[in-house]
């Protein structure tokens, strides 16, 4: 255990600063930013002392710390060994956010940092939908990695049971869950991750009659299936509905990854024409887990860049990805 | 002229190889090096579905290859 793990007790959140506040509790609010950053962005609703390029005054009681984006005051408690004093979580980004819309996003404070992300993006991410077709090898890290990271609602769908086999790859399934429905299983574990979004799952396969009807409820489509059918019909209705879809496939040590179908751009069908054939299965040419792992985490990521408008992107590119030498290509579809 | 070829998932499985080199006729074709390369797998690729790029790029029609271009072929993967 390293020194510089922080403990839990020494974050607080907006709202539980809210509620310190409306309970009457006596602690002072010291904010530790330079000059410009204070007037730039305002504090409102809160009565702060300044403490500006020194140690921490010696206050007696509580003391709650705030920067900018709550990492600088994590550091200070740490370094300068403070004791009854909280770091914001979030900072005074998170706090304004609270403050004006009454909706605490401290939780996403590392990701909004990103200058690429920020609250918009985070608010874009938390008012998605993103259907995943498949919960096996992709479909787990695929929704874990989105869960994670605060998206609106889910929608799972696979009509498979959960098998001792799987589990060195499906990481959302467990001992105890094999026999049971996979969508069920993953839709425990999501839960316990962040229990706001919102979890539809469909204990059934995708095909000719509810692909569409799926498809267009969702604002993007990860395609995490095993067989060239249902890709096709992803494909179909993908681009049918104006929906994108990313494409994730493995074969062994290797993966692709490519995001079809955005207005217009080319498809699965480009990719692949006719009906090809491919190789086997993950359960017949064999697959370590971690594989899975990378590919699925790369099609999170691509979704969450297509929600928040971020590039450059894998639209109209197929990335291959090998995971004995790490070397990627990525090529040009058309 | 001498062309690199980048083997991807059941190609290089074929070949027990990330890359092969070659040296072909001038103008020779794609499909013609497709053909080439199926022949030279000895039936390790004939159920296999291949797509060329050449230059990390997707061509929509067979082209008569340049000296020091990269062809690679592409199987796609059914595993998820």
């Amino acid at each position: 255990m390293n020194t510089f793990t922080l403990k839990k007790n020494m974050i607080i959140t907006p709202k539980e600063l809210q509620k310190w506040i409306n309970e009457g509790n006596d602690f002072t609010v010291i904010d530790v930013r330079p000059e410009n950053q204070r007037n730039e962005f305002p504090m409102d609703g809160l009565d702060t002392i300044m403490s500006e390029n020194g140690p921490i005054p010696n206050i007696e009681g509580l003391k709650v710390l705030v920067c900018q984006f709550g990492i600088v005051t994590e550091g200070m408690i740490i370094e300068q060994n403070l004791t009854d004093t909280f770091s914001l979580l979030g900072g005074a980004q998170a706090w304004n956010e609270f403050q004006s819309k009454m909706e605490d996003l401290s939780q996403w404070s590392r990701q909004t940092v990103l200058p690429e992300i920020g609250l918009d993006g985070q608010k874009r991410i938390m008012d998605a939908t993103i259907a995943i077709i498949g919960m096996g090898g992709l479909g787990c890290p695929v929704a874990q990695a989105l869960v994670t990271a605060g998206i609106g609602k889910l929608i799972l769908v696979d009509g498979d049971i959960v098998e001792l086999s799987n589990l060195h790859r499906q990481p959302l399934h467990g001992i105890d869950d094999v026999g049971t429905k996979k969508v069920q299983s993953a839709e425990k574990s999501l839960e316990k991750i962040n229990s706001d979004t919102a979890i539809e799952i469909i204990d059934g396969y995708l095909d000719e009659s509810n692909g569409l009807d799926i498809i267009q409820k969702s604002d993007v489509v990860i395609d995490a299936t095993d067989n060239i059918k249902t890709r096709q019909l992803i494909d179909q209705f993908s681009k049918e509905s104006n929906i994108p879809m990313i494409y994730g496939g493995l074969f062994r040590w290797e993966g692709q990854v490519a995001v079809l179908n955005v207005n217009g751009s080319p498809g699965y069908s480009d990719l692949f024409p006719d009906s090809p054939s491919g190789g086997d299965t993950c359960a017949d040419a064999g697959v370590l887990g971690m594989l899975p792992g990378i590919i699925g985490n790369i099609q999170a990521l691509e979704a969450i860049k297509l929600i928040v408008d971020i590039k450059p992107n894998l639209v109209g590119r197929l990335l291959i990805y090998d995971g004995k030498s790490h070397q990627t290509e990525i090529i040009e579809i058309g | 002229m001498k062309i690199k070829i980048k083997c991807f998932s059941q190609v290089k499985y074929a070949f027990g190889k990330d890359e092969l080199k070659m040296e072909l006729e001038a103008g020779t074709s794609t499909s013609e090096l497709e053909k080439m390369i199926r022949a030279k797998a000895k039936g390790k690729l004939d159920d296999i579905s291949l797509r060329v790029a050449v230059n990390q790029k997707y061509l929509p029609n067979e082209i008569e290859l340049k000296d020091g271009d990269e062809v690679a072929f592409i199987p796609p993967v059914q595993g998820g």
